[in-house]
């Protein structure tokens, strides 16, 4: 296999580049690796982390509650936000709601979720409030954006609704879901860090760069937000292939 | 039995678009039904579709049609191809086999075989109004509604547009009823020309045409004098 890369993937890596120069300065600059890790050790920490037998059960775990929480919040969203779209009156009631869930700080959601519930179910719960508001919005502005002339076409032709609804309604809002589940991953991800930070759940990325951060282990704090980075890199690149496939009659 | 529209009336935002009309269809023919823009042409073809009703006033030999409609613009579902658009108006009580193949076949008959499998975003404008005739025929109708699909495409265009229509009408003569305000799109495929005034709607011409659809020259002296005929009643109430 052949690789090639574009103007545009030159500008990214020089993007990286600078990146790495400006962490590789500030490291020999403070001199110290209790304030910015050499960036080199910090990878060979990324590696140890990866080669770690306990590795998979933290990362995994992390990633077991985005999934749980995005799954959750996507079939509520995609629920809620259909009958919303449908039904003006429905979307007036639960529009402030969701307003009032998207301008609440997470911190405060945390610290009541800290006392409602057991540490396991504390990120799992807010990765879901703080995506369910982005993939229900979407929902509803594809729901909108659907043409009447198509629906008007298919009652003409007396196709029943269950066949309008999941044959013209649900392709009609794929688009509008994949760009909500996007956004909504893209800080879910965050929500479910500060959540583990905070809850200190058994196993957990947050939880690990936490006891990193006691022991003032900089290289491992930094190590572990590389690997959330890269997680969440991950699943973005797993949405826009997910999208190609779907999304194939758009040209 | 005949197609029948019997004392329809109909308002509409306050506006009276019929008032006690009457009109008959004959079957197996085109029937062209020309008025000035406004005058209530898509709502009577609303009325013979069942989607809205009328004020008063009853139809009479519908009951039991089907129909399949052929709109301004192609309306296919952009997230399938060519034959999932055909195949999404067939029946489910045709086996998945059987749809498959009336949509290959009325593929063939417009000549889009290549495409098949194309997305419409991938189809030039004719190509798309192409699939929806296709889609209209494949439907097993007894009533084919047009609401201006020719409008909007440029002359070329639009004389493919009847060739096509016409040829595979000829060899499947359903009942079509064609709504438009182009005298010409008339002169071309009307074998029945009704031609309707301002709202409330009243009949002020009915002609008739011999030829075949398809293959008419509307220069020739008898559609020229036709064509004058039908201004003329479309003037008086512009």
């Amino acid at each position: 296999m052949k690789f090639f890369f574009t103007k545009k993937q030159y500008i990214s890596f020089a993007s990286v580049a600078v990146m790495l120069i400006v962490w590789k300065i500030l490291a020999t600059y403070f001199d110290s690796d209790f304030i910015v890790p050499q960036p080199e050790d910090t990878f060979l920490t990324v590696i140890k982390l990866f080669g770690d037998g306990g590795f998979i059960l933290v990362a995994g775990t992390t990633i077991l509650r985005g999934v749980i929480g995005f799954i959750v919040s996507g079939v509520l969203g995609m629920g809620i936000g259909i009958l919303a779209g449908i039904s003006p009156g429905f979307n007036a009631f639960i529009n402030p709601m969701l307003v009032s869930i998207r301008s609440t700080p997470v911190i405060a959601l945390i610290l009541l979720a800290l006392i409602w519930f057991s540490p396991d179910v504390v990120p799992v719960f807010i990765a879901m409030l703080t995506m369910f508001p982005f993939i229900c919005t979407n929902v509803v502005d594809g729901i909108r954006s659907v043409d009447n002339g198509l629906i008007e076409m298919a009652r003409f032709y007396r196709v029943g609704t269950s066949r309008i609804i999941s044959e013209v309604y649900i392709p009609a809002i794929m688009p509008f879901i994949i760009s909500g589940a996007s956004s909504a991953m893209g800080i879910g991800w965050r929500a479910i860090i500060i959540g583990e930070v905070l809850s200190q759940p058994q196993y957990g990325i947050g939880t690990s760069m936490q006891s990193a951060q006691t022991f003032l282990n900089v290289e491992a704090v930094i190590a572990w937000t590389l690997i959330a980075v890269l997680i969440s890199y991950g699943f973005e690149k797993i949405i826009r292939w997910s999208e190609r496939k779907i999304v194939m009659w758009k040209v | 039995m005949d197609l029948q529209i019997k004392n329809i009336s109909k308002n509409y935002n306050g506006n009276s678009l019929y008032r006690d009309f009457n009109i008959k269809f004959s079957e197996g023919i085109i029937t062209c039904i020309l008025g000035p823009s406004g005058c209530g042409k898509t709502t009577l073809l609303n009325i013979i579709g069942k989607v809205i009703c009328p004020d008063s006033g009853s139809l009479t030999g519908f009951d039991e049609k089907l129909i399949s409609y052929i709109f301004q613009e192609p309306r296919l579902l952009p997230w399938k191809t060519v034959k999932g658009n055909i195949e999404f108006v067939l029946s489910r009580n045709l086996s998945a086999g059987e749809r498959k193949a009336q949509a290959e076949r009325l593929i063939r008959l417009v000549e889009l075989e290549g495409f098949a499998n194309y997305y419409p975003s991938q189809l030039s404008g004719g190509m798309r109004q192409r699939v929806s005739i296709a889609r209209a025929f494949a439907c097993p109708s007894d009533i084919i509604l047009m609401d201006e699909p020719l409008s909007g495409l440029d002359i070329a265009l639009k004389q493919n547009m009847i060739r096509w229509f016409s040829q595979i009408w000829k060899s499947d003569r359903r009942t079509v009823i064609f709504v438009t305000h182009d005298v010409d799109e008339a002169l071309f495929l009307g074998n029945e020309i009704v031609v309707l005034s301002q709202a409330p709607a009243r009949i002020v011409a009915h002609e008739n045409i011999n030829e075949p659809a398809g293959n008419r020259d509307i220069e020739e002296p008898h559609l020229k004098k036709l064509k004058q005929i039908l201004l003329n009643a479309l003037g008086q109430f512009d």
